[in-house]
């Protein structure tokens, strides 16, 4: 599975398919300040990913 | 029927809509949550282009900490009301629309009585839970919102139609961890005109709407993304079949 940081980077995991909760507490990401895309479209935390999936993390922004 | 005054003002603008589409804009009322950062933004370009009525509402005072980015505000508006320094303002670009400038808090006690009489919902607001009041009421009153955010060199845009699009709460179903957020003037600039741009699409019929996708700016790296987003139907607010 290939994953879009919010920093910008990438990173291929491999495994199982898991909860999107549990990948961002793998990642270290605050799952509060992000959302997050599963091939192209947003998901919620308790989605699953794997295999060929592709993830991308983004922080989302409150100022106005 | 446009006076003659007006086929001069918006005369650059009736070439891509035709004197049709100024008219809408000058029958739309619109509703500005917040006049600062993106408030700014959101009510000259709007003020400037003619939608005929204005309502902004903000319960801040202006401070120097605003001016870079809070266009609507000057040096010797330090200390005064925003609304009625916006009022100023708004009115000074345009005369010919009407501007209603109120110095309140938005809240839930308060948001029918704003918004009585708008047609559309702008958000310039910075934090969630008001965006989220403005989301139910939006989707009370089935008008649209257009949703803007900025941080920094961040920025996000969607258009929430009621009973047809993703709400807010569908895309955001938790607010984020308040903070203190740095901006940049410019920053407010290219989300704020995202915002307007779609509210002129919507009231003229051009174009395609920002419906269902999530737009993002990242002016660190000069990037512009969009997710897709869909319809939640465990979403808190919209699933309950009324929406």
């Amino acid at each position: 599975m290939l994953i879009a940081l919010p920093d910008g980077s990438r990173r291929e995991i491999a495994g199982d398919i898991a909860r999107i909760e549990d990948i961002l507490k793998q990642l270290c990401i605050n799952p509060e300040e992000v959302i997050v895309a599963k091939n192209g479209r947003i998901v919620s935390e308790e989605e699953t990913a794997g295999g060929s999936d592709e993830l991308k993390i983004v922080r989302f922004v409150h100022g106005g | 029927m446009l006076s003659d005054a007006e086929k001069k003002r918006y005369s650059r603008q009736i070439r891509l809509f035709g004197e049709d589409g100024q008219e809408r804009l000058l029958r739309t009322s619109v509703f500005i949550a917040g006049a600062g950062g993106l408030g700014s933004v959101i009510s000259l370009y709007m003020a400037a282009a003619g939608f005929g009525k204005i309502r902004i509402v903000d319960c801040d005072t202006v401070e120097l900490s605003n001016l870079n980015r809070q266009i609507l505000h000057g040096n010797a508006d330090v200390g005064r009301a925003k609304a009625k320094s916006a009022y100023e303002s708004l009115t000074g670009i345009n005369p010919e629309i009407e501007v209603e400038a109120l110095v309140e808090t938005i809240s839930e006690e308060n948001i029918d009585q704003l918004l009585q009489g708008c047609d559309i919902i702008m958000d310039a607001m910075d934090n969630f839970p008001v965006r989220y009041l403005l989301n139910r009421a939006a989707l009370q009153r089935k008008i649209p919102l257009f949703h803007g955010a900025i941080s920094g060199y961040q920025g996000q845009a969607t258009t929430i139609i009621p009973g047809k699009t993703a709400c807010l709460a569908c895309i955001f179903p938790r607010a984020p961890p308040a903070s203190v957020f740095p901006a940049l003037g410019s920053t407010c600039g290219v989300i704020g005109s995202i915002q307007v741009t779609e509210a002129v699409k919507y009231v003229t019929g051009a174009g395609k709407l920002l419906e269902n996708r999530l737009l993002f700016w990242d002016g660190l790296n000069g990037c512009l993304d969009e997710m897709a987003c869909e319809r939640n139907s465990a979403c808190r607010e919209c699933s309950d079949g009324e929406y």
